[in-house]
């Protein structure tokens, strides 16, 4: 899209990914689903191509046994499973693991350089404040050539396989940085929601040996060139020349099932609205009581100036006019880092509705010129 | 591959109980095997990384087992580094504890199942492997430890094998490396998840460069529709060639496809004109929808920060002579809801008001 980050910005513009990986990632996704699941991938980087080789899956402890093994006063003690495993990629606990997993890699041979790590979401809905801090955990990190991989379970299951590949860009890694998302902060640096990911291509790369095993897949070639005639309608079921195979084309994709789509969709979409609604809320009290305290600074300097002069007519010290500043506490302004969080997964939403509004409606037209033949639509 | 399930012949050697070092009953059972696509392709991955002088390398299988351990289902593995020579073979089995503590740490229900070797022969090495997993304590007894052979060699077909084991030996102290393997059924089970990750992994099978970007959603539909396309064309062929007595006609084909053909509904044209409508309003409305609250959302914050242009910023500190005019200005730059006071309010209200009709 022209209004997103170029990924001419970023020194990585590429992503290469063994299909060892995506076996792993949908595998663990689908067993951990509805819990997102997160993991790690290690890899190589080489040159602007980021190649992808391995992935393990982060331990997300239960919270029975958080409680009895882990400090409450670790800053990454949570007690709720989601909120667990999508802390776990920048959790003290998960690093010292995962350097154990790539030091006993390293023995046999896989690559040990950690690439970034991985997470599950439905529809469409990971963009939250953990995704932003993993990432950029990663990002800041010794090795900056990291990318985050999200896996979508559910619109995989509808036919395509969805894994999208996200880097946070440059603009947004400083003013990450400095932590501070306040109105004058973004205006000068003029971030967008638009701005914060940068979405990477990604290749699918298969070694020789899983080719040849690809080939050799589906039942070895009937010996004749054509196959005799069933004689009977059982036996058409069940030879096995002819049985389903594992490589057959993926038909599911021509199903045409509109509805529980849409109903999900718009409920993520009415969350993100309720989100905003309470930001946008927050945001205008804060302007509220802000002016309310300045209201009264200044009646209490007021009164401060005309005591003064009181003084200065009866020749007394002068009282300070500067004690305010002790005396009032102005509240802090809260960080408007949600509101654009919130901006881009309502953008990611309506994306997807795109897409599928595209890819429905062919269906349908077909459908329908399907069964009232002679009508052009 | 196929090992055809139906032709297994299932041997188990009676067990003489106290001689031979395992005094258990170690069960012999039959055993049926479930073989994970992602487990394969982790043997896979690992035999093209082996070192050089290497000619197989082995790993340790993880799985699940059913309540009764008659089916086995194994859907991780991973490599364990090992040194073989002609008089001898040594397996790292530090390696392959803590590992195995690691795995377990993040996938507490996979268990130890057995082992994995990426050559098809079965030699003395394999037995004392083969004992070493089955063996009390560390092993998988008292269940049979399985043992997953995959042939890797270049240019032959990938087969793979599974075995149990039973103590065989004629003497006690040739018992740790003796073994009879008994061969089990095993099968590939795809499951519905990885289907859509297999497509596009077996669509770069047939590049040079064997890779392939992910497609979206439109082009994968149309490649299916493609195919479906190209199927239709085969059979109307086949059935115009029957029909003009070129090609000899099958009873069971003319079945079947008879049967197929009745399975398109017969319907009323009105009542599919109106659904289609709906259904086609709908898409349309959600997607409107969408793209509105994107552009409301994308609007407002504009308005955070293109309106904080006109008055001075927040805390800025209060100067007396401001007063009211700088008040105005500072409730109308927060909230984002526009320049001027009145406006500001009216335009706020105006997006609350749309959020709660969404609502309802």
């Amino acid at each position: 899209m022209a209004t997103d980050p170029k990924i001419a910005d970023s020194p990585i513009r590429e992503i290469q990914v063994e299909a060892l990986v995506v076996m792993r990632i949908i595998k663990h996704s689908t067993t951990s689903f509805p819990t997102p699941a997160t993991g790690c991938l290690v890899g190589m980087d080489i040159g602007s191509q980021l190649q992808i080789t391995n992935s393990f899956p982060f331990p997300a402890s239960n919270p029975e046994n958080q409680q009895t093994n882990s400090n409450p006063a670790d800053p990454y003690h949570q007690s709720d499973q989601a909120a667990l495993s999508l802390a776990a990629p920048r959790a003290k606990s998960s690093a010292t693991y995962a350097g154990e997993m790539i030091k006993y890699l390293r023995e046999v041979n896989v690559d040990a350089q950690g690439v970034g790590w991985y997470m599950s979401c439905s529809m469409g809905n990971f963009v939250s404040q953990a995704f932003v801090e993993n990432q950029a955990f990663y990002q800041r990190g010794s090795e900056e050539k990291t990318v985050a991989l999200v896996f979508d379970v559910s619109r995989s299951s509808q036919g395509s396989l969805n894994l999208k590949a996200y880097r946070l860009s440059p603009n947004f890694m400083a003013a990450l940085k400095d932590n501070k998302f306040s109105t004058e902060s973004i205006q000068k640096s003029k971030l967008r929601y638009q701005d914060i990911f940068i979405e990477l291509p990604i290749t699918i790369h298969n070694s020789h040996l899983l080719t040849s095993f690809l080939h050799q897949m589906p039942a070895a070639p009937p010996q004749k060139s054509a196959l005799d005639f069933p004689a009977s309608l059982a036996e058409l079921h069940h030879d096995p020349n002819i049985a389903t195979n594992p490589l057959a084309p993926n038909l599911e994709s021509l199903d045409l099932s509109i509805d529980p789509f849409l109903e999900k969709t718009t409920d993520l979409m009415l969350e993100s609205i309720e989100q905003h609604t309470t930001e946008q809320n927050n945001a205008s009290y804060y302007q509220r009581s802000l002016a309310r305290e300045q209201t009264k600074i200044k009646q209490w300097q007021e009164k401060r100036k005309a005591e003064n002069v009181l003084r200065g007519q009866q020749k007394q010290p002068l009282l300070p006019e500067d004690e305010w500043q002790k005396l009032f506490k102005l509240p802090v302004e809260p960080s408007r880092l949600e509101l654009m969080l919130v901006g881009r997964q309502v953008e990611q939403y309506a994306r997807q509705v795109d897409g599928f509004n595209a890819v429905v409606s062919g269906k349908m037209f077909g459908v329908r010129g399907n069964l009232l033949p002679g009508e052009i639509a | 591959m196929a090992g055809d399930p139906k032709n297994y012949l299932h041997l188990a050697r009676p067990l003489a109980p106290a001689p031979i070092a395992t005094q258990s009953s170690a069960v012999t059972a039959p055993v049926t095997v479930t073989l994970h696509p992602q487990a394969l392709f982790s043997i896979l991955d690992h035999a093209s990384r082996r070192p050089a002088d290497q000619d197989r390398v082995i790993g340790t299988l993880l799985g699940t087992r059913s309540e009764d351990g008659t089916e086995v289902s194994i859907s991780n593995c991973y490599a364990v580094p090992h040194t073989e020579t002609a008089e001898q073979v040594e397996v790292d089995m530090d390696y392959q504890k803590r590992m195995l503590e690691l795995h377990l740490r993040a996938a507490p229900k996979e268990v130890l199942v057995g082992w994995y070797a990426t050559s098809g022969d079965l030699n003395t090495f394999s037995a004392l492997i083969q004992n070493f997993y089955g063996q009390q304590g560390e092993g998988t007894w008292p269940h049979p430890a399985v043992h997953l052979t995959v042939g890797t060699k270049a240019g032959q077909d990938i087969e793979a094998n599974t075995y149990i084991s039973a103590p065989i030996g004629v003497t006690a102290e040739r018992a740790a490396d003796s073994c009879l393997f008994i061969p089990v059924p095993h099968e590939i089970k795809y499951d519905d998840a990885s289907k859509s990750g297999l497509e596009l992994i077996a669509g770069a099978r047939d590049r040079e460069d064997r890779s392939q970007f992910l497609q979206t959603d439109v082009e994968m539909l149309e490649r299916a529709v493609e195919q479906v396309l190209e199927m239709l064309e085969r059979v109307s062929n086949y059935v115009s060639d029957v029909l003009d007595e070129e090609r000899e006609p099958s009873t069971a084909l003319g079945q079947f496809l008879l049967n197929t053909l009745s399975l398109a509904p017969k319907v009323n044209p009105e009542d599919i004109e109106k659904d289609f409508n709906n259904h086609i309003q709908d898409v349309l409305l959600v997607s409107y929808l969408s793209n509105t609250i994107r552009t409301q959302i994308d609007l407002s914050n504009r308005l955070v920060t293109a309106a904080l242009t006109m008055g001075p910023g927040d805390g800025a500190a209060a100067t007396a002579g401001e007063g009211g005019e700088g008040k105005g200005q500072r409730e109308g730059g927060g909230g984002g809801r526009g320049g001027r006071g009145g406006r500001g309010g009216r335009s706020g209200q105006a997006g609350r008001d749309q959020g709660r009709r969404e609502e309802q």
